[in-house]
């Protein structure tokens, strides 16, 4: 994982002209869109608008048309998902993709740790991973169910389970999938509080989102895409104030 | 009777390191091969034609076979694991039926379909093992070790790696895990361990032929697997000892009719795993459904 330091609110991720096409249907159609160092980008749109295909794209899950993503000044589209996640760009899935026949603790362990060896590690640096899932458990409010499968977890434990693992990783930047959708108020109030602090930790975070209420208040930043286009990229009020998108995202209610 | 008794015991050794080896793949890393048989008989051929040509010790035998194997199971694992799971079971049955043919034809190598006699037994500094009582200490140790190995590789982050790729492999390399390389390291490992059970097997009986290496010993190796629970420690060798015992304990049971014993034997042995199946999916040693 590289170290390149990138002053806060500077570009850490570009997306150019990004293209995709399922069929004739253009999913991600000529996307532009800067992911910046520290902060929060909400990336918001009707169901179907290309949101996770763009993610797709990014992490290598899918091959892009044409177009680039440059990473820290370097071209990485095209290349293979468990690279570019090594470069420090790791995700969550919609349909979270968890381990599931594996306790909470292997989930997690099993997110630090790529190598294919066992790697030598000292017991301090042992101790420090520990240390860091245990931090996790904690924040995730998953420390009890530690040794559960989860597969056996409710549903808010297994979106926690999906946030716990990317937490203990050292990725630079998350992408999360619908991270939010479903929770209830307390669930939704500590998943809050893990996005700030971890913001404020210096992680750069993108969310997707299709219901804009509900991210309203932690995003520094606002993509609308809509059938594949990115319609707005900019402020939160600036977006939330623009009666075109609104109409698109409200639906022609008036 | 002794004689007997050893001679299963040592057939349950051999076919446990087989079953132990091929759970190692199915029951950890999800990939379900139907060629375990073809790296049994790579190992049974390569050790008996190093012991005959080469030298007896068993220490050169047995590392030569899982070399051989290793290698072989390289050529299947390289394409094939790239896409998805179910290319693995049809590329491996092509190799199964690829590869009894060759057992069958290069006669230099394997005897054709005669196979090869008189394969020296093991021998360890010098020392020559053929009686089953003394093999069966031979076996049985062999067979403690590759399950030591194996559950050292299931519990370390490498067996962590394959849970998590079986669980999903899209989500495995979304966190850096190159799953490619780590379920072909998985497929060679299991390969190379079969060997041993083929390099054991070959000193053991002294002789050898194909007809041991073909599809259905395949099959019955997966049956073991299943049978007694995928992904457990003990389910294989439950498995094994179980498919092993069963055919012979049937033809004891005197109420039966001597003349229609084959048949009988047949449809019992079957309806026995359709009902196991049906009321332990799971396996004799994997959790029950629903639990
Ligand atoms: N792998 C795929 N193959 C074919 N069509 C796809 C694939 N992935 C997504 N799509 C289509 O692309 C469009 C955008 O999907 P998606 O990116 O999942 O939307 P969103 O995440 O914004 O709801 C949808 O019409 C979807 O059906
Ligand atoms: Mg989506």
């Amino acid at each position: 994982m590289t170290s390149t330091t990138i002053a806060h609110g500077e570009p850490l991720l570009q997306v150019r002209n990004l293209d995709k096409s399922f069929g004739g249907m253009k999913a991600v159609d000529d996307v532009t869109l800067d992911l910046r160092a520290g902060i929060v980008t909400t990336l918001v749109g009707p169901n179907g608008a290309g949101k996770t295909t763009l993610f797709n794209l990014i992490t290598g899950n899918l091959a892009r048309d044409s177009g680039e993503v440059e990473w820290l000044g370097q071209d990485i589209a095209g290349g293979k998902p468990h690279l570019i996640a090594r470069r420090g760009i790791m995700r969550t899935y919609q349909d979270l993709r968890l381990f599931d026949s594996m306790s909470v603790w292997d989930n997690i362990m099993s997110a630090t740790e790529y190598g294919l060896l066992p790697m030598p590690m000292s017991s301090a640096a042992r101790h420090r991973r520990k240390e860091r899932i245990e931090e996790v458990l904690e924040r995730t409010g998953l420390s009890d169910k530690r040794d559960t499968r989860a597969l056996d977890l409710a549903y808010a434990e297994r979106k926690f389970l999906s946030m716990a693992r990317i937490m203990a990783t050292e990725a630079r930047l998350w992408l999360l999938d619908e991270p939010a959708s479903g929770l209830d108020p307390n669930s939704y109030e500590r998943f809050l509080k893990i996005l700030r602090d971890d913001r404020e930790a210096g992680t750069t975070i993108c969310i997707i989102e299709h219901n804009l209420d509900i991210v309203i208040g932690i995003s520094d930043r606002i993509a609308f895409l809509d059938r594949g286009r990115l319609l707005a990229d900019a402020e939160p009020d600036t977006v939330l104030n623009d009666p075109e998108l609104a109409k698109i995202y409200f639906g022609d209610q008036s | 009777m002794e004689a007997y008794i050893f001679n299963l015991l040592n057939l349950i050794a051999i076919y446990g390191i087989l079953a132990v080896s091929l759970n190692f793949i199915i029951g950890y890393a999800g990939i379900y091969s139907l060629a375990h048989a073809v790296f049994f008989g790579l190992g049974a051929y390569t050790s008996a034609w190093v012991g005959l040509n080469v030298t007896p010790s068993t220490f050169v035998t047995i590392p030569a076979a899982m070399l051989v194997a290793a290698i072989v199971s390289l050529v299947l694992a390289l394409p094939a694991l790239r896409v998805r799971g179910e290319y693995f079971v049809a590329a491996s049955l092509g190799l199964q039926v690829i590869a009894v043919t060759v057992f069958s034809e290069w006669k230099s190598f394997t005897g054709g379909i005669g196979g090869v006699l008189a394969i020296p037994p093991v021998n360890l500094f010098g020392a020559e093992i053929y009686q089953p009582r003394e093999f069966a200490i031979v076996s049985v140790i062999a067979l403690l070790i590759v399950i030591a190995i194996t559950l050292a590789l299931v519990r370390s982050s490498f067996g962590r790696n394959l849970r998590a790729i079986r669980d999903s492999e899209s989500a495995a390399a979304s966190f850096g895990k190159n799953v490619p390389l780590i379920k072909t390291v998985a497929v060679v490992i299991s390969a190379a361990l079969a060997a041993v059970a083929g390099a054991l097997y070959a000193s053991f009986i002294s002789f050898i032929n194909v007809e041991s290496f073909m599809l259905d010993t395949s099959v019955l190796l997966m049956a073991m697997v299943i049978i007694g629970g995928t992904g457990t420690f003990l389910g294989p060798l439950v498995g094994a000892a179980l498919l092993l015992i069963l055919p012979s304990a049937i033809s004891y049971l005197s109420f039966l009719p001597q003349t229609e014993i084959g048949a009988l034997q047949q449809i019992i042995y079957g309806l026995g795993m359709t009902l196991l199946m049906i009321f332990r999916p799971g396996g004799i040693v994997g959790r029950r459904s629903g639990t």
